[in-house]
């Protein structure tokens, strides 16, 4: 053994007071280090002891947690908050490739045509399309167990949607990253992207998880094919007037999706899986 | 109809339910009273099960109508949140993350059931895949696991923090018959002490599972009471006879060539001793033509 649990270390953990990602390596030192094991039973009265035994042996038995739930945690995410965030669905691997493939493409496509308006209009659709699939019974396949559980549907909503939009934006960002001849004006599309998801949000507690998003991204496809039929050097929503407009959408989406928290509990959004009458 | 009093004090009384989806009516001031102990809820497919189900369950609000759960009214969401903290729900098609081993999965649930501290936890997740014997398994990701165990995994998520109402939707539909046994010997200990409504279309569920059993077709209840009352309804109104009877409102072909027919007899008519599934046929009524076909 090269390393061994320090003495106030262990003391936390007789007392159960030893928090992750700490508690996991002295649940796994403890296990191989017959010096530690010892030390932990002469620091110890017995039934605390057997209390810290118990919940070795529990925690010895529960399945390892994944490497991205392992990572949360270093990050000082809680354990819980971890295990609902790896539960995800566009925060899986295949999700996040096939949404780096597409800006990959695009930002491949807009070199090659000097047309950064194509990167500009996508990046803002992808966060609202991930955040619309994150909670709802569209890719969640655990959604009906959700609602019905006693944990505030808002407050799973917005783990959610913090996950995925932080997700969305280092992949856009990244992104912008490969487009550095356009200046500022790469980073464009930031603000309608939260403008979209505000608002997208917002509006699926009432039209729903399918339509909301929807109707935001076709609003958004409307607007930018109305921008491109005028005479323009930069179309509209990428001006700064533009970009102010987008920041007051966003805030007032953010302020009407607080104001309907409630719904999402009272009023799940359906669609459930397996149908049924 | 009349509904018949509940055996013991009710703990779920629903009244006047009624949802619409579209221009389909799925329940149709649906009354009834659970007290403690199985229901079953018996109905053909369509006759809006799973929306009652869901609706306890405050998956779905109703249109009209209220009810309480264990002294819980889910109008408020005091209320709501108090029924669902005591609240049991296996869906009728229990989703899964199939990457997750049984115990991530039941960890999953219990952590959206408020249970956050880590140890307190495990030890209940332990205790739930234990109940349902699955203590084996509990580290096989769940796309490795045959449908009866991903079924005793579900129902082991139900069962975390001991809930008072149990809910559980078809949950015997399409295990095999071993599976089906061991599940309803499960749901027999999982009614001890709890109020659990079973949906199913199966009698062999209600009659060996329930002490009650509400029978549903067309967003409406039929009949209210007991196995033994279901049953008693179809007393001499069940007969044999050689060819199919025109009148009866229901009728097949036996094992040995002859018809069993329900319905009211002709006169002379060879009568049988009535089944608890006669019973539910007849409780059907008008309903019955696509359960004869």
């Amino acid at each position: 053994m090269t390393w061994h649990v320090a003495e106030e270390d262990l003391r936390a953990y007789a007392h159960g007071a030893l928090t992750p990602p700490l508690l996991w390596s002295a649940d796994t030192h403890l296990a191989q280090c017959a010096r530690c094991r010892e030390q932990l039973a002469r620091s110890t009265d017995p039934v605390v002891l057997d209390a810290g035994w118990e919940r070795l042996d529990a925690a010895l038995d529960a399945p390892r947690p994944s490497l991205s739930e392992r990572l949360l945690v270093r990050f000082g995410v809680a354990d819980h908050t971890a295990r609902l965030l790896t539960a995800t669905p566009v925060l899986r691997r295949s999700w996040l490739l096939a949404v780096l493939f597409l800006l990959v493409t695009t930002v491949l496509v807009v070199r090659l045509a000097d047309q950064p308006a194509l990167f500009l209009a996508l990046a803002p659709m992808l966060p609202l399309a991930g955040v619309a699939l994150s909670y709802g019974p569209s890719l969640d396949p655990t959604y009906e167990m959700a609602v019905v559980a006693p944990l505030h549907g808002f407050r799973l909503l917005m783990i959610r949607t913090v996950a995925v939009l932080g997700a969305g934006l280092v992949l856009n960002g990244l992104a912008t990253l490969a487009l550095p001849g356009y200046g500022l004006l790469a980073l464009a599309w930031l603000l309608p992207a939260l403008a979209l998801t505000a608002t997208g949000l917002a509006l699926s507690a009432r039209l729903g998880p399918v339509l909301a998003p929807t109707a935001v991204g076709g609003a958004w496809l409307t607007l930018l094919a109305v921008a491109y039929e005028r005479p323009h050097e930069t179309l509209a929503p990428f001006t700064a007037a533009g970009q102010s407009g987008a920041a007051v959408v966003a805030l007032i989406g953010a302020l009407l999706l607080y104001r309907s928290r409630d719904r999402f509990d009272a009023r799940p959004l359906g669609g459930f899986q397996g149908g049924g009458v | 109809m009349t509904p018949v009093p509940p055996v013991g004090p009710a703990t779920v009384t629903a009244t006047d339910l009624s949802l619409r989806f579209g221009g389909t009516r799925a329940l149709d001031g649906v009354s009834l009273r659970l007290s403690r102990g199985v229901t079953g809820l018996l109905g053909p497919n369509g006759a809006g099960k799973t929306t009652l189900l869901r609706v306890l369950a405050t998956a779905v609000p109703p249109d009209g109508g209220q009810f309480t759960a264990l002294g819980h009214d889910p109008r408020t969401s005091s209320g709501r949140l108090g029924l669902r903290r005591t609240l049991g729900y296996l869906p009728q098609t229990p989703g899964f993350h199939q990457d997750f081993t049984a115990f991530d999965f039941v960890d999953y649930v219990a952590i959206l059931k408020e249970l956050s501290d880590r140890t307190a936890r495990h030890s209940e997740v332990r205790r739930v895949l234990d109940a349902v014997d699955l203590s084996d398994v509990r580290g096989k990701r769940l796309k490795r696991l045959s449908g009866g165990m991903r079924q005793r995994v579900a129902l082991a998520a139900a069962l975390v923090g001991d809930p008072g109402f149990l809910v559980l939707d078809e949950p015997t539909v399409g295990l095999d018959p071993e599976q089906r046994m061991r599940f309803r010997e499960l749901i027999a200990q999982a009614g001890e002490g709890r109020t659990v409504l079973l949906s199913t279309h199966q009698t062999e569920d209600v009659a060996m599972l329930c002490h009650r059993v509400v029978v549903l077709a067309g967003g409406r209840v039929r009949f209210e009471g007991t196995p033994a009352e279901l049953t008693a309804r179809a007393a001499g109104r069940v007969w044999s006879s050689a060819e199919r009877a025109p009148h009866a409102l229901a009728g097949w072909r036996t094992g040995v060539g002859t018809f069993r027919n329900i319905g009211d007899p002709p006169d002379g008519a060879d009568l049988l001793d009535p089944t608890l599934e006669d019973g539910y046929l007849l409780a059907l009524d008008g309903e019955s033509a696509e359960v004869t076909a």
